[in-house]
């Protein structure tokens, strides 16, 4: 069963993306949700998710350490990563390039993104 | 709600759902099997055979639904009594979840909104042409609300009436130019200042009177900038549908975005006129002084733009071409009267003084930014073709393309327009003049479309 990681340490945009890949949970994708950088690092080590949207300013553990962190472990090192970042702190994209992440996306994004680049990555 | 079955199923199968019951079905010991609304097991889960085991009357099992807070059953929590519990907790989950999921996509649908203004945002302060930012806004509206036809109106100054500037969507030529019929509902907001949902046109009370009676639902609000309402955006359905106080609501945060934009661009243009008519002015103050019988700036403009069109240039490249035309002589304002007024032919010294005038008008212009990009036009339209004029004895192609225009047009005028001392040619005798001297006064290329463009220009 393929599966997403939404990281993101603010509830609402949690549940923005679960809500947006509804359809996507409904033909068999596993969500997998963390709170803060440790618990998404936890998560990703245990279930090896697919795709993990993960938000760079997260207490306990920022996106780019969790990243590179990711990155940096070979077994893992093929997980899709997604950065999300708020609007105009567009210097943060060198930096997401820096940790190898995959893709950069930033808020307040186009939920139609989402899923286009969900059904790309998993059913591709 | 729809697709209940897979909710109810989804809820069951997330890991913290799915941990509830397996503890509780452990704790309570009983086995507890679950079913969506048409019956068909989602989770069984608990020891095997629970059910004949605990039963002293045979068949003991119960079904619980579940409501999560509705009146519709999304599925059913079964087992022995002890299975109670269990279905108030699911019960009480999935109603938590259910709210939940109403709040996301009402949350969802906003964002969504969000998405699409910081798009707009972005995408309008870029744009400067009215009818790509009026087609871009229209896209985002139709986006967000439903509409057939969506109009932008503006309210002519001159004669009062409303006129369609823009048109959107299936059939919205037919409101191009605006009927009357189409115009009283606008004509009341833009008169109001107030935006207007009319869901039912026909009961309209304004337009009961009126024929062809009119069905449908319309949005209209008013262009306004500060106290002033320009005009309007309408938003018209044929078919009767419910706008709500929200959809008008969202529909003037587009109108009052494209009311300054149209506020922006009435600015800018009288920016650029009252730019023009100084620069203009100042053109004919440097005439005056000279011998020309009046008009010579206005003709040399006329015709270097009637070359510049004919070499297809165009867009600011056009508007450079203008002003270096118009000003092509701004530098004899540093040339005292004694020389440039002289009578007769001047000597050595004094058509050096002349010939000045090239270098003057770049020093002049220089001061002036905005007009630094006209310096090549006006410094170099006494060069020739053959390296043999000035300042710098510039030749071919290397002489700045404005500059080569001018150097045709001024001399054509020069030559067709009366002198006091001298009357001027006739235009078939000049013609044959400018041919005679392309390729070495002039750049033979621009001396035919000049003669080419020659017929299309208008004197006035």
């Amino acid at each position: 069963m393929p599966k997403i990681l939404i990281a993101d340490d603010e509830p609402h945009i949690r549940l923005l993306i679960e809500q947006t890949l509804e359809d996507i949970e409904d033909e068999g994708v596993e969500l997998l949700i963390a709170k803060d950088g440790k618990e998404a690092l936890e998560i990703i080590k245990n279930y090896k998710p697919d795709l993990v949207f993960l938000d760079v300013m997260m207490p306990k553990m920022n996106g780019f350490e969790v990243c590179q962190e990711v990155k940096n472990n070979l077994k893992i090192s093929g997980i899709y990563i997604i950065l999300l970042t708020a609007k105009g702190q567009e210097v943060d994209r060198l930096k997401g390039a820096e940790v190898g992440a995959d893709m950069y996306m930033t808020k307040p994004f186009n939920p139609d993104d989402v899923v286009e680049k969900a059904r790309e990555i998993l059913f591709k | 709600m729809k697709k209940t079955n897979s909710f109810f199923k989804k809820i069951i199968s997330r890991r913290n759902t799915a941990k509830i019951l397996s503890d509780m079905a452990a704790r309570l010991n009983i086995r507890i099997l679950v079913t969506d609304a048409g019956d068909n097991i989602i989770a069984d889960i608990g020891q095997d055979g629970e059910f004949e085991k605990s039963g002293n009357s045979g068949n003991s099992m119960v079904s619980y639904p579940i409501n999560a807070g509705g009146d519709d059953q999304i599925g059913f929590i079964k087992g022995s009594e002890g299975c109670a519990l269990v279905a108030s907790v699911i019960d009480c989950i999935a109603e938590i979840e259910s709210d939940k999921r109403d709040l996301t996509s009402e949350l969802l649908s906003k964002y969504r909104e969000i998405n699409l203004f910081y798009d707009f945002a972005e995408n309008i302060n870029i744009r400067t042409d009215f009818n790509e930012m009026a087609k871009l806004t229209s896209m985002q509206i139709s986006e967000l609300l439903n509409a057939d036809s969506i109009l932008i109106i503006l309210k002519n100054e001159n004669t009062g009436l409303l006129e369609v500037v823009f048109a959107f969507g299936e059939g919205a030529e037919k409101y191009t130019p605006l009927k009357p019929e189409d115009a009283v509902i606008p004509e009341r907001v833009i008169l109001s200042g107030r935006a207007e949902i009319v869901n039912d046109l026909s009961a309209d009370v304004e337009l009961a009177g009126i024929l062809p009676k009119k069905t449908g639902s319309v949005l209209c609000t008013p262009l306004r900038i500060q106290n002033r309402v320009t005009g309007a955006i309408y938003l018209i359905n044929e078919n009767p549908i419910a706008y709500t106080s929200e959809n008008l609501k969202l529909l003037m945060v587009f109108s009052s975005q494209i009311a300054a934009f149209i506020e922006n661009g009435r600015l800018l243009q009288n920016l650029q006129e009252t730019f023009i008519s100084t620069v203009y002015t100042l053109a004919e103050t440097i005439e005056m002084r000279d011998s020309y019988t009046g008009d010579h700036t206005r003709r040399v403009m006329n015709y270097s733009l009637a070359i510049g069109r004919n070499l297809g240039i165009s867009g600011d490249e056009l508007e450079t071409l203008k002003l270096s035309s118009i000003l092509h002589d701004i530098g004899k304002i540093g040339i005292s009267d004694s020389v440039l007024l002289k009578p007769g032919k001047l000597k050595d010294d004094e058509f050096e003084i002349i010939k000045s005038h090239t270098i003057l008008g770049e020093k002049i212009l220089k001061n002036i930014k905005q007009l630094n990009h006209i310096i090549p036009g006006v410094k170099y339209h006494h060069e020739r073709y053959d390296g043999k004029g000035y300042p710098e004895g510039l030749g071919g192609e290397d002489i700045n393309l404005m500059a080569r225009i001018i150097a045709v047009a001024d001399s054509f005028d020069a030559m067709t327009t009366d002198r006091p001392y001298r009357k001027g040619l006739s235009c078939d005798a000049a013609f044959s003049e400018l041919k005679k001297c392309s390729s070495t006064q002039f750049d033979p290329a621009i001396v035919d479309a000049f003669i080419e463009a020659f017929p299309d220009i208008k004197e006035k």
